[in-house]
């Protein structure tokens, strides 16, 4: 499933509902989707809030697929290069600064998924988050 | 999905001084906003004690976490207190990795947030 959505927060919302819907169908444990729900919201909210400046000219592309033994989300967003993947974990206790790009965000992400891979592909930021579903995978 | 948000003072003797936050729904990078702009007046009183009733949010993200902790740092400047009440699980472990709450107490029923709170009212009128 793919959606092109403009650079709003709304918008990252509307994903993400689209994903629970998904992953409903899908029947995708509640938990996992929790999760899955949550990397998908700071992702997007990254790439509205930082990548493309909350302008709503400006879009960018989700997609979902489930292939029986995990899901994948993949973004794309056309911003300034940018790897969220490589963000230096943060501090734990530290006072955060709230505006460094997705500290807590990424933070979140990495520990609901199980795989963050960044490429830089045709001037596009594209990010692919992974979950398994098998049990012996999925450990978290 | 949407977010509802409730505000109420005083709700029992024993806790006269606190605000009690109910928050319905998702609390995400959309609705964290208007959360914000809520609490502003709020915390603009004198208000010492602010407990977030979480029995009926299903969702939080780092948006929510942020207004939770600007919040709990301007309480935190007057010797007040963020305290959090009946958290489901994956909310709770969303705090837990974060850890962007240091000192917050959480509780998982109203008696035990009462007896708290009263605690907390009875030291802050011996502080004044």
């Amino acid at each position: 499933m793919t959606l092109d959505l403009s650079a709003t927060p709304e918008e990252v919302m509307r994903a993400v509902e689209a994903l629970q819907q998904f992953g409903q169908a899908k029947q995708v444990p509640e938990k996992v989707l929790f999760g899955l729900a949550l990397a998908l919201e700071e992702c997007g909210s990254n790439i509205v809030n930082h990548a493309l400046q909350r302008d709503p000219h400006r879009k960018f592309r989700v997609a979902f697929e489930h292939t029986g033994d995990a899901v994948t989300i993949e973004l794309r967003d056309p911003g300034p290069e940018f790897d969220p993947a490589a963000a230096p974990a943060v501090a734990a206790a530290a006072d955060h600064d709230d505006r460094s790009p997705g500290g807590w965000g990424i933070q979140l992400v990495r520990r609901y998924m199980d795989d963050i891979c960044y490429r830089r592909e045709a001037g596009q930021n594209v990010l692919r988050l992974t979950k398994h579903l098998t049990p012996t995978k999925a450990q978290k | 999905m949407p977010l509802e948000i409730q505000i109420q003072k005083a709700l029992s003797p024993q806790n006269a001084g606190a605000v009690t936050v109910k928050l319905t729904g998702s609390l995400d990078t959309a609705t964290a906003p208007e959360l914000e702009r809520q609490l502003a007046p709020v915390l603009a009183g004198p208000v010492k004690d602010l407990v977030f009733d979480l029995a009926q949010l299903k969702f939080i993200s780092s948006a929510g976490l942020r207004v939770f902790s600007t919040a709990r740092k301007q309480l935190k400047e007057r010797g007040g207190q963020a305290s959090f009440i009946h958290m489901q699980p994956q909310i709770q472990e969303v705090f837990e990795i974060i850890k962007a709450l240091p000192g917050v107490a959480i509780f998982k029923d109203m008696a035990e947030l009462d007896r708290y709170l009263a605690a907390r009212q009875r030291s802050h009128q011996e502080n004044q």
